[in-house]
């Protein structure tokens, strides 16, 4: 890989009470490189994916952007670093719109005292999501609607076209193609290749490996909490990914 | 049948109908034009008056605060049921410090007492964001269900008042001035300084909860905690914030009740949590959190108490103020039965 890497974990480990989600994995990610990350339900995906995104904290192991050694205490050192994440469920707030969701937490003033005083440019942010939404390339819904009122789908386009234009270094996508249809999972892996193209790292999890072959350069497989197998996706076939991923199939035990 | 190729093309009158009465704020306000009818016939003609509009928006006035601050608090999916008795503590406490502390007694009157009235609110404002500190500090820190932890100050808080106070009421300087509706031009209007003085604070609370980064936090906690704290906030330092803006408001709610009655009573606020969530459940606010408008509350809370002074002068059946609590209590039955009916309507 002749990029550098730009985020890695060692060793990382979690534990939820007796329940081991995480054991002693590590992992790297380059600038521009997509990697698969692939496992059964209860494998550890999401679980990495929080301890990546500083929405957990993991019990051991060490966090590296860019070499440098970091420790998230919470998700917004993490969001201010570059690293966008989408996270398996629960990523937005229905009771908002479209453009609240989109802006939250990075939210744009009125100019003047009454920006001083908090008050939100509503009208500039509507537009602006509109923007950012129809440049990552996905078909979304009107920006002031609340994401109660949309689709499974769209509101899985609101999340991801949401991640997409705020990240600048890393990209995590945790089954981004849940309740979509067969074009719109198209569009996101064509918004995954774009990212790939500005130079983004991207994780992508899913549980569709025609999808995962395609679009990315590394497949790691998580199976109990441990990565067992880490390679470049050219090495793996349809059949020996799922042979890795249920255990079936040339295991390092 | 004739007509349903009409029907499909443009909503019919009775669809629009049903349509705005999914709308809390037109549905309260029919629900008070039919309110001042039936209570209109049923005192014999004495209930629109000037007068009994005066009382309505001065019992208003008493609530309104504590309303607003259940809003915001049950917006983020929380409840604060400490407030009643932080109106008791914050009242008493400004009392406690003009006569015990400042040895001033109720001879102090009108323009005189203006500059203890105004130390009086400030003290209830401290003591309401103290409360409000020690709610935030139980639920983040020592990691309380809100429901209990303000369950617990509410609790300690009357305690307090009825200690401080000695179980009676400090009697101290005041301008009762300030409680009497203005007179321009010889007409008597329903408004005194103190209900415009609440009235102000509450549309620009409306205005911080719809407007500002710190209303929409306020919802996003509600709708999903988790997305909230992924998208950087912190949830604990908006709940700190909240529950305080709850207990200030508390605190300026018992200043109202120190002005009302000329004096700091432990008895002050006993009760008053049962009106807000009561008011703000009618207003339309979801105890699940995330949904709310302060139209809504201050609409609603006009509801209790037009239900409230109606049934004093309705004439046929003599209704004792015990009997009050009854029908709030069947009011917020049938306000949540209401919202259930709304959303299944909906879908
Ligand atoms: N918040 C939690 N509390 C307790 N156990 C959890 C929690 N989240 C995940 N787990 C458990 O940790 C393991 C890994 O889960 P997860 O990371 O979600 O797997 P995946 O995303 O690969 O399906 C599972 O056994 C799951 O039940
Ligand atoms: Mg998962």
């Amino acid at each position: 890989m002749p990029n550098k890497v730009i985020y890695e974990v060692r060793n990382v480990s979690k534990n939820y009470g007796a329940v081991v989600a995480l054991d002693g994995a590590s992992l790297k990610l380059h600038a521009g490189e997509v990697v698969g990350l692939v496992g059964d339900n209860g494998a550890g995906k999401s679980t990495l994916v929080k301890v990546l995104s500083g929405a957990h904290s993991p019990d051991g192991g060490e966090i590296l952007l860019e070499g440098v050694e970091r420790t998230w205490h919470n998700p917004k050192q993490a969001l201010e670093a570059g690293i966008e994440t989408l996270y398996q469920d629960s990523g937005l707030a229905p009771h908002l719109t479209v453009s609240q969701n989109v802006f939250l937490g990075r939210e744009k003033f009125t100019k003047g005292i009454f920006g001083k005083l908090g008050f939100l440019a509503k009208k500039q942010m509507e537009a602006e999501a509109e923007a950012d939404l129809q440049a990552v390339g996905i078909a979304f819904p009107s920006s002031n609607r609340p994401v109660s009122q949309l689709s499974g789908g769209q509101r899985q386009a609101v999340a991801i076209g949401r991640a997409v234009s705020w990240a600048r270094k890393v990209l995590i996508l945790d089954e981004p193609t849940n309740h979509l249809g067969a074009r719109q999972a198209g569009e996101v892996l064509e918004v995954i290749k774009r990212a790939k193209k500005k130079g983004l790292g991207v994780i992508f999890i899913s549980h569709t490996l025609p999808h995962v072959l395609e679009v990315t350069d590394r497949i790691v497989v998580l199976r109990l909490g441990k990565i067992v197998r880490d390679a470049p996706t050219s090495e793996y076939t349809a059949d020996t990914l799922i042979g890795t991923i249920t255990g079936t199939y040339g295991s390092d035990e | 049948m004739g007509n349903s190729i009409q029907d499909s093309q443009a909503p019919s009158l009775l669809d629009k109908v049903k349509t705005s009465f999914r709308n809390q704020s037109v549905l309260l306000v029919a629900t008070l034009v039919i309110l001042g009818v039936v209570f209109q016939i049923a005192s014999e003609g004495i209930f629109l008056t000037t007068g009994t509009l005066a009382t309505v928006l001065n019992d208003w006035g008493s609530y309104i605060l504590l309303a607003v601050a259940q809003t915001f608090v049950v917006i983020t999916g929380g409840i604060d049921l400490s407030v009643g008795s932080t109106v008791s503590l914050s009242s008493v406490v400004a009392g406690w410090v003009l006569v015990q502390g400042l040895h001033l007694d109720s001879s102090i009157s009108g323009d005189a007492a203006i500059p203890y009235v105004l130390l009086a609110v400030l003290v209830a404002l401290l003591v309401g964001l103290t409360v409000g500190a020690l709610n935030a500090f139980l639920i983040n820190i020592l990691k309380i269900v809100p429901f209990i932890a303000t369950l617990a100050t509410m609790g300690a808080m009357s305690g307090m008042a009825i200690i401080i106070s000695g179980g009676m009421p400090l009697q101290g300087p005041n301008d009762f001035n300030l409680g009497i509706p203005y007179t321009v031009f010889g007409v008597q209007l329903p408004i005194s300084t103190t209900v415009l003085t609440v009235l102000i604070i509450t549309v620009i609370a409306g205005l911080y909860l719809h407007k500002t980064r710190f209303g929409l936090y306020t919802y996003a906690l509600g709708s999903n905690p988790f997305a909230t704290r992924a998208a950087g906030i912190s949830p604990a330092r908006h709940i700190t914030k909240v529950y305080m803006l709850s207990g200030g408001l508390a605190g300026l709610a018992g200043a109202y009740a120190y002005i009302r009655l000329g004096a700091g009573s432990p008895s002050n606020g006993a009760g008053m949590e049962l009106y807000a969530i009561a008011a703000t459940v009618i207003g339309g606010v979801s105890l699940m959190g995330g949904v709310g408008r302060i139209i809504g509350i201050a609409l609603g809370t006009l509801v209790l108490f037009t239900v409230q002074s109606g049934l004093l002068m309705v004439k046929v059946v003599q209704v004792s103020p015990s009997l009050k609590q009854v029908i709030v209590a069947i009011l917020i039955a049938a306000a949540v039965a209401v919202q259930t009916l709304q959303k299944n309507g909906r879908k």
